[in-house]
C-alpha cells in the first residue's frame, strides 16, 4: 500500500506551476478561514470536488473516509455540548440541541473536512520537490522550504509506524478502549513514547544523510527541476484571487456567518 | 574513449584515504569508540570493515565525512585526508563530494518523489548546472542497473533497488572514495545479491570502497579487510590471510568463512577461497574421500529431533491454516491458498523474498489481520473468532524492530506491561518477569533504562515481554537483522532453549546459515504461495528451488554436496570427513 499521497496524473491541476499550487492551498485555507455558515462554506466545497474529480483523487479520499467521517461527526457533537445559544429544539441532557447549535456544528465539521481536503488535494497533486520550488520561487529560504515539505513526507512514514506499534502492544494484551476520553489519550502512551523515540532516530538518520548529500553546501543550490509559467497558470491564479476575494465578502457582509440563520 | 561505466573510475592519487591515530570517545562515554586508528587505503583499493556491534566499525565510516564529529558531542583527535586533502578543517556537507556515504537504513536517506531527481539531489546541493546534471544521471543510472526507472517513485522500488539508487545517487557526485556502511542488513537474498553484484562492478571499475559489513563470505573479493576490536584494529591484510584466523575473527565476533573453519577442523593447512578450492585442498589431504556415496552425512541434531517430535506426537496440530487468502485493500493478492499445520514443539523456519508474505502470514496466524478466505485456527478454535490479545497467551509474536514496542522506564516495567494488562496479581507478576529476563539472560538488567541497552539486548527484551506470558509458540520476525555474530548466536540459543522447553518456534528469516543449524522444517513462500514445505535437508537438496528463489545454501552445505553428501554445520561436514579418512 502506497504511503505517500501524491498519485501521478497528467491533469492540468497536476502541471500547474508548484507556486501557484502552494497560493492554491493558502486561498483555499483563507477562504475556509472566513466563514461559518454550511451554505457559504458550499461553494468552496464544490470547487474541491470538481479539483478531485478533474485530477482523479479519489483514491486518496477513500483511504482517509473514516478520518472525515469522524471529523465531521465529532465536531458536529462537541459544538452541540459546547455551543450553548439559540433556542433550545430538543432537551436532551449535556446536549444544547438548537438550531444555531446545530448548524454551527455542522459548519465546524465541514470547515474541518475542508481544511483536510484541500491537503490532500494538494498532496495527491504536488510532488515534494515542486512543493520545495514552489515555497522558494516565493522567496522561502531554501532550508526552510525543504524541512516544511519534508515534513509532508515524514508525516505517512509516522503513521505507519505508529499502526505497527499499536499492533504490538495489542499483542500483549493491551486494550486501548477502555475507560473515558481523558483514560483513553492517556492510554496511548506505550504508543507515543516509541513513536517519539523512532521519530527522534529517523530525524537524526536523516539529517546525517542529508548533510553527506552535500544538504547545506550552497546557500543557492542548482535546480534539476524547472516550471515556466503558462497562461494556465495566470487563468489559475486569477481564479484563486476572486475565489478568496468571495469568501472575504461574504464575511464582510455578514452572509458567511451564522447569523442570518437565528 | 570512456564508456558510461568507466566514467566513475577515479584516479585521485596515490591515496584515496589517509587515517592517522584516530581516535574519538563520544561524549559520556567512558572508553574511546576508536583508538588510534590509522590505515591508508590505495586509489582503487576495496577494503572490508568487519567486527562486533560496538567494535567502532560505523564510528570510522562517519569519521571518514566528519558526520564525526560535527554531528556526534565528543573528544576527536587525529587526522583523516581524501584523495591527499586533509578534511579536519571541513564540514558534512563540504566532504559529500569527495566522499560518498552510504547508509543502512535506505528509508532514511532517499527524498525525492522520482529516480532521476534523486540521482540529481546531491548535484542539486553543490550547485552544479542543469546541463551537467543531465550529463551525469543516465550513467549513474547505467552503473547500478537502474537505467530505465527514471520515473519511477523510490518508495515503489525494492530494498536492493532502493540501495544501488542510493549508491547511483553518491556515484552521481564522482567522490574520491564510497563507504557503504552495512548497506545490506535490511535486504533479503535477492537484494543482497544485486548490491554485492554492484560493488564488485565498481570494484572492477576501480572506485575506491570501503564497504563495512557483518558476513565475512561477503567481502571475500574484497582487497583488503580491517578487523575492529574494541575501537582498536586488531587485524589488517588481505582476505585470504584475515579469514584463515577464525580464533581471532570469533574473538572478534566476526563469524569465520564456513570453508576456512572446516579447514581448520580438519586440521588442513590452507587457505580457500571458493568451495572448488576448499575442495581440492580437502581431496589433497584426505584422498579417499572423494569416493563417499551420497546422503550419508549423520545429522548431529537427529536424536534431539526425534525426541522432541515424540513428546509433541498424538495431539492435534497446534495451529492448523486452511486455503488461506488475503490481499490489502484494492492490491493483488499476499497470500494465495495457503495451507499450514503447526504441531506443538515444532521449529519452522519462513523463508523468501521480501513482499512474499511472510510477515502476513505471521500476522494472520497472530490474528492482527483477517483471512479474505479459508481460516486460521489454534487448537481447533477459529482464529477469526478471537481477538489479538485472547491469544496472546497462546502464540507470541515478536516484531522485527524491537523498538516497535518499547516504551518503559524500566526493563522490569517493560517486561511486567504484558501480564498487568492480563491482570495477574503482583506475586504472579514478579515470578514470571524473574523467569522471563532469567531465560533472557537480563537478570542483572532489571532496573535498566531499555533505550540504553545494545540492539541485541533490547531484541532479547523483547523476547521476554511477550515470554512472560507463557505462550505455547513464538513466532520471531527476522530476529537477528542488524545483531552481529556473537549476539545472533546468543539469540538463537535462547530460541532453541525455548524450543527445548517445548515452545514451537517460527522463524521468520533471510539467513541461511540460520535455517541450517537451527530449523528443522522450511516453508518457502513467493508470491504468496506456498511452494516448499519440508525438512531442512531436503530443502537444501532442492537447487531449482533455491536458484529461483534467491536463497543460496551455507558454503559448507554446497561443499558438502560436492562430495556427495549433505552437512547442515561445519562441525558436521568435519566429523564426516574424520570419519571416512
Amino acid at each position: 500500500m502506497p504511503i505517500y499521497l501524491y498519485i501521478d496524473r497528467g491533469t492540468f491541476v497536476h502541471r500547474l506551476h508548484p507556486s501557484v499550487k502552494v497560493f492554491a492551498l493558502f486561498v483555499m485555507f483563507w477562504s475556509v478561514y472566513w466563514v461559518d455558515n454550511p451554505w457559504a462554506l458550499a461553494p468552496v466545497g464544490l470547487v474541491m470536488l470538481w479539483i478531485v474529480q478533474l485530477t482523479d483523487s479519489w483514491p486518496n479520499f477513500y483511504r482517509l473516509r473514516w478520518l472525515f467521517a469522524i471529523l465531521v461527526f465529532t465536531t458536529t457533537i462537541a459544538w452541540m455540548v459546547f455551543y450553548r445559544r439559540g433556542a433550545v429544539l430538543v432537551n436532551v441532557p449535556v446536549f444544547h440541541v438548537s438550531r444555531l447549535s446545530l448548524v454551527f456544528g455542522i459548519g465546524r465539521g465541514i470547515k474541518l473536512a475542508e481544511l483536510l481536503a484541500a491537503s490532500v488535494l494538494f498532496l495527491s497533486t504536488t510532488k515534494i520537490e515542486e512543493f520545495t520550488y514552489g515555497l522558494q520561487r516565493m522567496r522561502v529560504p531554501y532550508r526552510a522550504s525543504f524541512a516544511i515539505s519534508l515534513s509532508f513526507r515524514l508525516v505517512p512514514l509516522f503513521i505507519d509506524s505508529a499502526v505497527t506499534i499499536v499492533d504490538a502492544q495489542r499483542l500483549r494484551g493491551y486494550d486501548f478502549s477502555q475507560g473515558g476520553p481523558l483514560e483513553r489519550v492517556r492510554r496511548y502512551v506505550p504508543v507515543m513514547i516509541p513513536v517519539f523515540m523512532g521519530a527522534l532516530r529517523k530525524a537524526n538518520n536523516m539529517a546525517m544523510a542529508l548533510e553527506a548529500r552535500g544538504f547545506g553546501f550552497s546557500h543557492e543550490p542548482g535546480t534539476f527541476i524547472d516550471y515556466p509559467v503558462t497562461a494556465a497558470d495566470a487563468v489559475a491564479f486569477a481564479f484563486l484571487i476572486a475565489l478568496g476575494a468571495m469568501s472575504f465578502m461574504l464575511y464582510w457582509t455578514g452572509l458567511g456567518g451564522i447569523g442570518p440563520l437565528k | 574513449m570512456k564508456t558510461d561505466a568507466q566514467m566513475f573510475s577515479v584516479t585521485p592519487g596515490p591515496h584515496a584515504v589517509q587515517v592517522e591515530g584516530v581516535t574519538f570517545t563520544y561524549h559520556g562515554a567512558g572508553r574511546p569508540a576508536l583508538r588510534a586508528v590509522s590505515f591508508v587505503q590505495a586509489a582503487g583499493e576495496t577494503i572490508g570493515v568487519m567486527g562486533a556491534s560496538g567494535a567502532g566499525k560505523s564510528t570510522l565510516a562517519k569519521c571518514l565525512n566528519r558526520i564525526i564529529p560535527e554531528f556526534e558531542d565528543g573528544d576527536f583527535r587525529g587526522a583523516i585526508s581524501i584523495a591527499g586533502e586533509a578534511i579536519g578543517h571541513l564540514r558534512v556537507c563540504d566532504v559529500a563530494p569527495k566522499v560518498g556515504m552510504v547508509f543502512q537504513d535506505f528509508e532514511s536517506q532517499l527524498f525525492s518523489t522520482n529516480v532521476a531527481h534523486e540521482v540529481a539531489f546531491a548535484m542539486e546541493q553543490v550547485g552544479m548546472d542543469r546541463a551537467e546534471m543531465d550529463r551525469r544521471i543516465v550513467p549513474a543510472l547505467e552503473a547500478v542497473g537502474l537505467r530505465g526507472f527514471e520515473h519511477r517513485d523510490p518508495t515503489s522500488l525494492s530494498g536492493g533497488e532502493k540501495q544501488r539508487l542510493a549508491i547511483a545517487s553518491v556515484l552521481a557526485l564522482r567522490p574520491s572514495v564510497i563507504v557503504l556502511d552495512e548497506p545490506t542488513t535490511d535486504l533479503d537474498p535477492e537484494g543482497r545479491a544485486e548490491v554485492f553484484d554492484l560493488i564488485a562492478k565498481l570494484r572492477a571499475q576501480g572506485l575506491s570502497l570501503i564497504v563495512i559489513e557483518h558476513e565475512s563470505e561477503e567481502l571475500r573479493a574484497a582487497d583488503r579487510i580491517i578487523v575492529l576490536r574494541e575501537g582498536e584494529i586488531a587485524a589488517d591484510g588481505p582476505p585470504a590471510e584475515v579469514f584463515a584466523r577464525s580464533e581471532l575473527l570469533t574473538a572478534c565476533g566476526v563469524r569465520p568463512p564456513g570453508l576456512g573453519h572446516a579447514l581448520k577442523l580438519l586440521g588442513i593447512d590452507a587457505r580457500a577461497d571458493s568451495v572448488e578450492e576448499a575442495y581440492d585442498a580437502i581431496v589433497r589431504a584426505y584422498p579417499r574421500i572423494a569416493a563417499a556415496s551420497v546422503g550419508d552425512c549423520a545429522d548431529s541434531r537427529a536424536p534431539e529431533h526425534r525426541a522432541i517430535a515424540e513428546n509433541a506426537a498424538g495431539g492435534p496440530p497446534f495451529i492448523t491454516i486452511e486455503d488461506l487468502s488475503f490481499s490489502y485493500p484494492g492490491g493483488p493478492r499476499v497470500l494465495d491458498s495457503i495451507d499450514l499445520r503447526v504441531e506443538a514443539g515444532d521449529f519452522i523456519a519462513i523463508v523468501g523474498q521480501n513482499g512474499s508474505g511472510k510477515t502476513t502470514l505471521a500476522k494472520q496466524i497472530v490474528g492482527l489481520l483477517k483471512p479474505a478466505t479459508g481460516r486460521v485456527t489454534i487448537e481447533g478454535k477459529d482464529r477469526a473468532q478471537m481477538r489479538p490479545a485472547e491469544s496472546a497467551r497462546e502464540v507470541a509474536y515478536v516484531f522485527q524492530n524491537p523498538d516497535h514496542q518499547i516504551f518503559a522506564a524500566t526493563v522490569e516495567d517493560e517486561v511486567a506491561f504484558g501480564p498487568r494488562n492480563f491482570g495477574l496479581d503482583d506475586g504472579e507478576i514478579r515470578r514470571r518477569c524473574d523467569e522471563a529476563l532469567e531465560a533472557v539472560g537480563l537478570h542483572g538488567e532489571r532496573q535498566s533504562d531499555p533505550f540504553l541497552l545494545s540492539k541485541g539486548e533490547r531484541q532479547r527484551l523483547a523476547v521476554a515481554s511477550v515470554l512472560v506470558l507463557k505462550p505455547r509458540m513464538l513466532i520471531l520476525d527476522e530476529p537477528t537483522t542488524g545483531l552481529d555474530h556473537r549476539e545472533q548466536v546468543r539469540m538463537m540459543a535462547l530460541v532453541q532453549d525455548l524450543n527445548r522447553a517445548g515452545i514451537a518456534i517460527v522463524i521468520i528469516t533471510h539467513t541461511p546459515w540460520l535455517v541450517a543449524q537451527y530449523a528443522r522444517r522450511v516453508v518457502l513462500l513467493r508470491k504468496g504461495a506456498k511452494i516448499f514445505d519440508g525438512g531442512v535437508r531436503e530443502f537444501f537438496m532442492q537447487d531449482e528451488l533455491l536458484h529461483s528463489s534467491s536463497f543460496r545454501a551455507p558454503e559448507i552445505t554446497e561443499l558438502s554436496r560436492r562430495f556427495g553428501t549433505l552437512a547442515l554445520t561445519t562441525g558436521e561436514f568435519a566429523e564426516w570427513v574424520k570419519g571416512r579418512a
